[in-house]
């Protein structure tokens, strides 16, 4: 895909919606690592989805949760960053696509299942993660960083030798 | 046969029926278990009158320890953010003084918010306020607070003149006050919550509190330090004295969470700092005393 | 530059939109950074804050009557800011006396013990107010020689045991223009007045209500004794009216002190009929008796069943009420019967904390739950089409859906109450229950007695119900 093919106007968008996702990834990121007490254990033991088990298991091993913790409190971070500034983009925004869709397999919205965690808002199937997920797919698919964000600076440092016919082939 | 079912989760019975007669007995469900006082009196009006004193006592503290009441003290607690603070009854507050000692002097084992951070609750003696520091705290009194009522009934008991009693919740607190007239202590049995029938201890006490904490298949007592299960142990008691002025009942359940969860000398260090207080801790490998009197480890009979 | 057809390393459009995005960071961190200060000024400023701002004006209160009651006032009253306990009066005073004066002095108030109310009023002389919950039959004298010494009064219910009794109130207030504000704590509470003001007054979601049904059904306990050690002597007893230990602790079901079950409990639920019908009664007929207790203690019917008839601003209406101490099957609750929907509620925050059903020919509730007036509808289970291939069953309604009462009280249940009279004394609102408008539920619910002795239907005529 040619980032090319997408309008100036459409890839502003782009951008913007990779800044704002990036943001809420910041955030829930630093507000993990700044709580005293945080831990993915109560999240992953509401979980009632096909993958019930395997979450149980994550969360009553001490050592696995550990690394759970650490991945998501400091994944969320990192990949906020990047996603803000513009950085390896694909890279963060195929890492935020993973994260996020853990945590919608952790507690899908399907039918007939209820969970213990009040949530805002009405959701079938689709819930705010699906949504985020889809997002990032976005980001993904148009490099917005190329556009507009330091992998364009990046591009510019290292790929300065490559004849232009070769910029930008998928 | 041994009073072991409703609402008893660790394992205490009552001596046999034969043992106790003369011995009059009163129930009454709160707490979402059920309460017992048993008394040597002959004037069965009265004991009716001051078993039923009790346990208006009890729904009282009930109305304010329980977090599923929408207005109780502990709810109002749990919706606190950072910053509010709530007045609360003084009884609520000792318990929580109470609860925040035996935090401290079991490093977190026993835990009233479950980890969601107890500590960060500033408790303000005087004005009988609680102020929160920090979101999220999330208390349950549900098993310190049967302790103390447990020992809010023994003082009413002996109030009313009715010295030779027991009191219980669910059987998981228990205080034994003077003993019926011509015996030398209250009979208790502690056995296997597994297993009514089996029973690994009878004892005989007096002006003891008796605490159990214990797991029925499939239940879990969670560690609050690390959000896990406990597996290895089964069930523990702690019998503490009961020295006048101490809320034994209240810290004796404390002790016996706590002895689910901390290492053998811990548990020793924590019986030599509470004067007259042993333990019992049950594994798979069978029954370990601690405290008081040193014994080797029974097994099972 | 130089004549190079090398595509440019790095222009400045390329660096510029590179770092574009980059401020979104820095905003970050700012928004970050003031969020964090915002939550440590809040959490240092409830460290340092004071017990209660200086404007409020502290009010003086003595607490009449130390029984079950005056210690359940007492709990929410320690919960009220602002309030400094004078004096207790109780003439108990081995036992209930000094157990709340002893709570008092937890709480760093320094009260003065009294066992003669009279005394008290003599040498308090910096107080305010007085909340009184001694046993019926004294709330007449009690409350007339306060207000007439000077002080606002909180009376628990009923007002007297007497008619004459209330009445000697209602014209004690409105001789010394103090505030006599009686306990009926539902007319303060926030779900009750949630559902008068709002759903009953400005949304008519009822429609018109044209039966009442409510009851406080409690089951069997054993008479009130008392610590043998604690016991009064006979001498005193005597003085303030009682005949012996068993009377002073369960006067409630004796004659000449309280009026039995329909008086303690149902006062409260009768009140509550009056309020929300818009009326006060025009016919009461009420059958009770003493089915189970001992007549010898319990002079008083244990079970009442009585049907009152209202001529409301829309309409007649008729309400049931039904009061039993033998078996608590259902507890307290009352249910409001309109053609509209249906409003079923209790004092309690579990158990019919306010539903309401909205009758499926009635028009919708949108707006209302876009409002917040009601909780938007939790559907109840769809009956099956019948198998006779009919198209509709008619036997069985369908079942309306269910909204809630979208307030809870988080405090004490008799706190709101309290707070209202003091704010009131405070100039800052108005009494939820005064004394005249008490009256009227007095007027009501102490004929109940009379009905059942007459074994008729009693009729009330307007001027009953004025002072």
């Amino acid at each position: 895909m040619d980032d090319m093919t997408l309008t100036r106007p459409a890839m502003i968008a782009i951008t913007i919606m990779r800044v704002v996702v990036g943001w809420h990834f910041l955030y829930e990121g630093i507000a993990k690592l700044t709580s005293a007490s945080w831990s993915a254990a109560g999240f992953m033991r509401a979980s009632r989805g096909p993958f019930a088990a395997l979450f149980h298991g994550i969360a009553n091993q001490p050592q696995l949760l550990d690394t759970a913790n650490l991945v998501t409190s400091y994944g969320l971070t990192i990949i906020g960053v990047l996603l803000i500034v513009g950085l390896l983009t694909r890279l963060a925004a195929f890492g935020g696509l993973s994260l996020v869709l853990l945590f919608y397999i952790c507690n899908p919205p399907f039918v007939g299942y209820f969970y213990s965690i009040p949530s805002e808002g009405s959701y079938l199937i689709v819930n705010k993660n699906l949504v985020e997920a889809c997002a990032l797919t976005v980001i993904l698919l148009t490099r917005s960083g190329l556009f507009a964000g330091v992998d364009r600076i990046v591009r510019g440092l290292v790929f300065r030798r490559v004849a232009p016919a070769r910029i930008g082939a998928a | 046969m041994t009073k072991n079912d409703m609402g008893n989760d660790g394992g205490v019975g009552l001596g046999h029926p034969s043992d106790l007669r003369g011995v009059l007995c009163f129930s009454h469900e709160a707490m979402a278990t059920v309460y017992e006082v048993y008394t040597a009196q002959t004037d069965r009006q009265y004991a009716a009158q001051a078993a039923q004193a009790c346990f208006d006592l009890v729904d009282r503290l009930e109305r304010d320890l329980s977090r599923f009441l929408p207005n109780s003290d502990v709810t109002r607690i749990n919706h606190l953010d950072a910053g509010g603070s709530t007045c609360v009854a003084s009884s609520t507050l000792e318990c929580l003084v109470i609860a925040r000692h035996m935090f401290d002097l079991t490093d977190g084992a026993f835990d009233v918010s479950l980890g969601t951070g107890l500590p960060s609750l500033r408790l303000d003696t005087d004005g009988s306020i609680v102020h929160a520091t920090a979101n999220g705290v999330r208390l349950d009194l549900g098993g310190i607070g049967k302790g103390y009522a447990v020992d809010a009934m023994a003082e009413m008991l002996e109030d009313w003149d009715l010295p030779a009693s027991l009191v219980h919740g669910g059987f998981s607190s228990v205080l034994a006050l003077d003993p019926p007239p011509g015996r030398e202590g209250w009979p208790l049995t502690l056995s296997d919550p597994r297993d009514g029938s089996r029973i690994l201890e009878r004892l005989t006490v007096r002006q003891i509190a008796l605490a159990a904490s214990g797991v029925r298949k499939r239940d879990h007592i969670m560690d609050p330090r690390t959000g896990c299960p406990v597996r290895d142990r089964r069930a523990a008691w702690v019998a503490l004295g009961r020295p006048p002025g101490i809320a034994a009942a209240a810290v004796a359940d404390a002790l016996t969470t706590a002895c689910m969860l901390l290492g053998w000398n811990q548990i020793e260090r924590l019986c030599q700092n509470s004067p007259g207080a042993e333990a019992w801790v049950l594994q798979d490998e069978g029954l370990r005393h601690l405290g008081a009197i040193e014994q080797e480890i029974h097994h099972g009979w | 530059m130089g004549g190079d057809d090398r595509p440019k390393k790095l222009d400045r459009r390329d660096v510029l939109k590179g770092l574009s995005t980059l401020p979104a960071l820095g905003l970050f961190g700012y928004a970050w950074e003031k969020q964090r200060r915002y939550q440590r000024a809040r959490v240092a400023e409830a460290a340092a804050a004071a017990p209660a701002p200086a404007d409020l004006q502290v009010i003086n209160v003595a607490l009449l009557g130390a029984g079950a009651q005056g210690q359940v006032l007492t709990d929410s009253m320690l919960r009220i800011s602002g309030l400094r306990f004078r004096a207790v009066c109780d003439i108990w005073t081995e036992y209930n006396q000094k157990r709340v004066v002893n709570s008092l002095k937890r709480f760093k108030h320094e009260p003065n013990a009294y066992e003669d109310y009279r005394e008290m009023l003599d040498k308090e002389k910096e107080l305010d107010a007085v909340i009184i919950a001694t046993p019926d039959f004294w709330h007449s004298q009690h409350a007339v020689d306060c207000l007439e010494a000077g002080k606002h009064v909180y009376c628990e219910k009923e007002m007297s045991n007497t008619l004459e009794g209330a009445r000697k109130m209602v014209l004690a207030q409105r001789e010394t223009g103090k505030l006599l504000q009686i306990g009926h704590q539902r007319r303060s509470n926030p779900r009750y007045r949630h559902c008068y003001d709002k759903l009953l007054n400005e949304a008519h979601l009822l429609g018109r209500i044209v039966t009442v049904y409510g009851q406080w059904n409690r089951g069997v306990t054993p008479d009130l004794g008392a610590p043998d050690r604690y016991a009064i002597p006979p001498s005193r007893l005597a003085q303030y009216g009682f005949r012996d230990m068993h009377q002073f602790r369960n006067w409630r079901w004796y004659k000449g002190k309280g009026g039995g079950p329909i008086v303690d409990l149902g006062s409260h639920q009768i009140d509550i009929y009056s309020w929300f019908l818009g009326a006060n009664p025009s016919h009461v007929m009420a059958s009770g008796g003493n089915l189970y207790y001992d007549p010898k203690t319990h002079e008083w019917y244990d079970t009442v069943m009585a049907v009152y008839d209202y001529d409301t601003p829309l309409g007649p209406a008729k309400a049931y009420y039904s009061t039993q101490t033998t078996n608590g099957s259902q507890g307290y609750f009352e249910n409001f019967m309109g053609d509209q929907g249906t409003l079923l509620i209790s004092e309690s925050e579990i158990n019919y904390a306010g539903q309401l059903y909205r009758d499926p020919n009635a028009p919708a509730w949108d707006e209302w739950v876009q409002k917040g007036y009601v909780t938007a509808p939790q559907e109840q289970e769809t009956k099956p089409k019948s198998d006779s291939g009919a198209i509709a069953d008619v036997r069985e309604s369908v079942a309306p859906d269910q909204h809630t009462v979208p307030v809870t009280l988080r405090d004490p249940y008799h706190q709101p109450h309290l707070q209202n009279f003091f704010d009131t004394i405070r100039g800052k609102a108005t009494l939820n229950c005064p004394a005249a408008e008490a009256y009227q539920t007095a007027v009501a619910v102490l004929r109940v007695n009379e009905a059942i002795e007459a074994r008729a239907p009693l009729a009330f005529k307007p001027e009953d119900f004025k002072c």
